[in-house]
């Protein structure tokens, strides 16, 4: 090798050593300045068996005032109905649970696995940046989101900063952001692992609302590889502390032999069985590696997507997503799959067996455990004659769980041990300037 | 000789050899943007981040809501 060429691989190793992993794109299709543009959507999603089920509208207006400096706001509507897991286990009888509100109670069948019904809620968020160049090569980016519904509230603020370097193929940027969620749950916060008590007994619960912060940092590394090939490589880590329970998700206290629920006799109205309400942790690190690659054979374009996610919770895991874009006549066809696998939390315990220590973390929410989910999906967009664009997209997902073999006892294994989902997702998007 | 294997990968990674600026018509072209349908990637964060105990990675981690 000569010396010169022995330079050069060496200069290249060190950059790239520099470099190591985006907030910002080096390749941004160029909106029109001076005009606004329009991005908006229609969405229903509906689980499978009177689940939750969410009617949601967004509305996306761009408006790019020239040199690049650009203002964006999203503003989203959320109605939620329907019912969610509640995590006590399913038993050969009927069980009877205190609402969250305290002022009421419900029975689930025999059999079922017991769902939470009383869940109706309302959201609206707030999202806005605006981005601009700081100088030749550099973009600065600062925004801020607002969401409420009826039990908590967000707000959030976040600034990166991307450098372009090798001709803008290569673009560097490190991100913060930092918000604060309020929680105020209904009916009170319930003293974690404390027992589900009578409707009208609110001595576990403790009024006010309780917060969480999250900062998240985030290191992108985008590289155009060729003329038709561009990589992006994202490490973030997060960080969250303070009120992380799930002021709503139980454990059931079972029976060491039969695994049933523990019977208890309600005074009046109320649980006729041995709930306990969950505790987590009170910090969370989360890190993540995101990897995607966009490339064009010719006309249609592939898109790849693979994400890796550690917890200091003891969840690990992987998102693999591919999308293909297919030109068809005025518009396009684009067939998309997404696999997602987690392993369980440390911490998740898909009941509490009596008798034995009351672990100080316990939680029997399934988004905790360990699942799998699949969507399978499919995107139609047709260009208009005006240059506006409408598109719709349809997805079906699904998530298959499992409890780990050790954590069944006795009857459970006769039973459905994790409430499995399937959802369909409609969208509707219209995209128009003015 | 092994320093340049090692390289390799990493000198591709950098793009060593940069796309000229008249070479974009491709990376130009709005399907090409790696951020070209960002509603749909925010619906679809939104609703992975209540159903699954992971989220971010492509942006921040989202989330805002309580999502029960």
């Amino acid at each position: 090798m000569k010396d010169t060429d022995s330079f050069n691989a060496t200069l290249a190793a060190a950059t790239c050593a520099l470099l190591g992993s985006s907030v910002a794109t080096p390749v941004v299709a160029a909106e029109e300045a001076g005009r606004w543009s329009f991005d908006s959507t229609l969405l229903y999603y509906g689980e499978s068996d009177d689940r939750v089920s969410d009617v949601s509208a967004a509305v996306s207006a761009l408006r790019n005032f020239g040199d690049d400096r650009k203002l964006s706001a999203t503003l989203t509507a959320d109605t939620l109905t329907g019912a969610s897991p509640s995590g006590a286990i399913a038993l050969d009888r009927p069980q009877t649970f205190t609402s969250p509100s305290g002022r009421a109670a419900y029975t689930t069948s025999a059999g079922d696995v017991p769902l939470d019904d009383t869940f109706l809620d309302t959201r609206f968020a707030l999202n806005a940046s605006w981005t601009q160049p700081l100088a030749r090569l550099y973009m600065f980016s600062a925004g801020f989101g607002f969401s409420t519904e009826y039990d908590y509230t967000h707000l959030g603020a976040n600034l990166s900063l991307a450098r372009d370097f090798n001709k803008r193929n290569t673009t560097v940027s490190a991100g913060v952001a930092y918000s604060q969620d309020d929680i105020d749950p209904v009916g009170g916060r319930p003293l974690p692992l404390s027992q589900m008590l009578d409707v009208g007994d609110n001595s576990n619960k403790r009024d006010g609302s309780e917060s969480k912060d999250v900062l998240d940092l985030l290191l992108g590394f985008t590289q155009v590889l060729n003329r038709t090939t561009v990589l992006r490589v994202n490490y973030s880590y997060s960080d969250s502390s303070g009120y992380l329970n799930d002021p709503y998700k139980l454990l059931s206290v079972v029976d060491p032999v039969t695994g049933d629920t523990l019977t208890r006799t309600p005074g009046g109205l109320g649980p006729d069985g041995v709930y306990l309400f969950e505790s987590r942790p009170d910090t969370r690190t989360k890190q993540s590696l995101y990897t995607e690659v966009k490339h064009s054979f010719g006309a249609p374009v592939m898109h790849f997507a693979y994400r890796y996610m550690t917890d200091d919770w003891g969840i690990d895991s992987h998102t693999g997503e591919v999308r293909l874009r297919w030109p068809l006549g005025d518009g396009y066809i684009e067939p998309q799959l997404r696999y997602y696998t987690q392993s369980a939390a440390d911490f998740y315990h898909a009941s509490l067996v009596a008798g034995t220590a009351v672990p100080r973390y316990a939680s029997a929410d399934f988004r905790l455990g360990d699942f799998d989910a699949t969507t399978v999906g499919i995107k139609y967009g047709h260009d208009t004659s005006s240059g506006n664009e409408w598109s719709i997209r349809a997805e079906y997902y699904q998530q298959n769980g499992s409890v780990p073999r050790e954590q069944i006892v006795g009857n459970q294994a006769n039973r459905e041990q994790y409430p499995d989902l399937s959802a369909v997702i409609v969208q509707f998007g219209y995209r128009f300037k003015l | 000789m092994k320093k340049l294997v090692l390289c390799l990968p990493l000198l591709a990674l950098a793009g060593c050899a940069a796309v000229q600026p008249w070479e974009r018509d491709v990376l130009a072209r709005p399907d090409m943007s790696l951020d070209n349908a960002p509603l749909d990637a925010a619906i679809d964060d939104h609703i992975y981040f209540s159903k699954e105990a992971s989220s971010g990675g492509r942006g921040f981690g989202g989330g805002g809501c309580g999502c029960n």
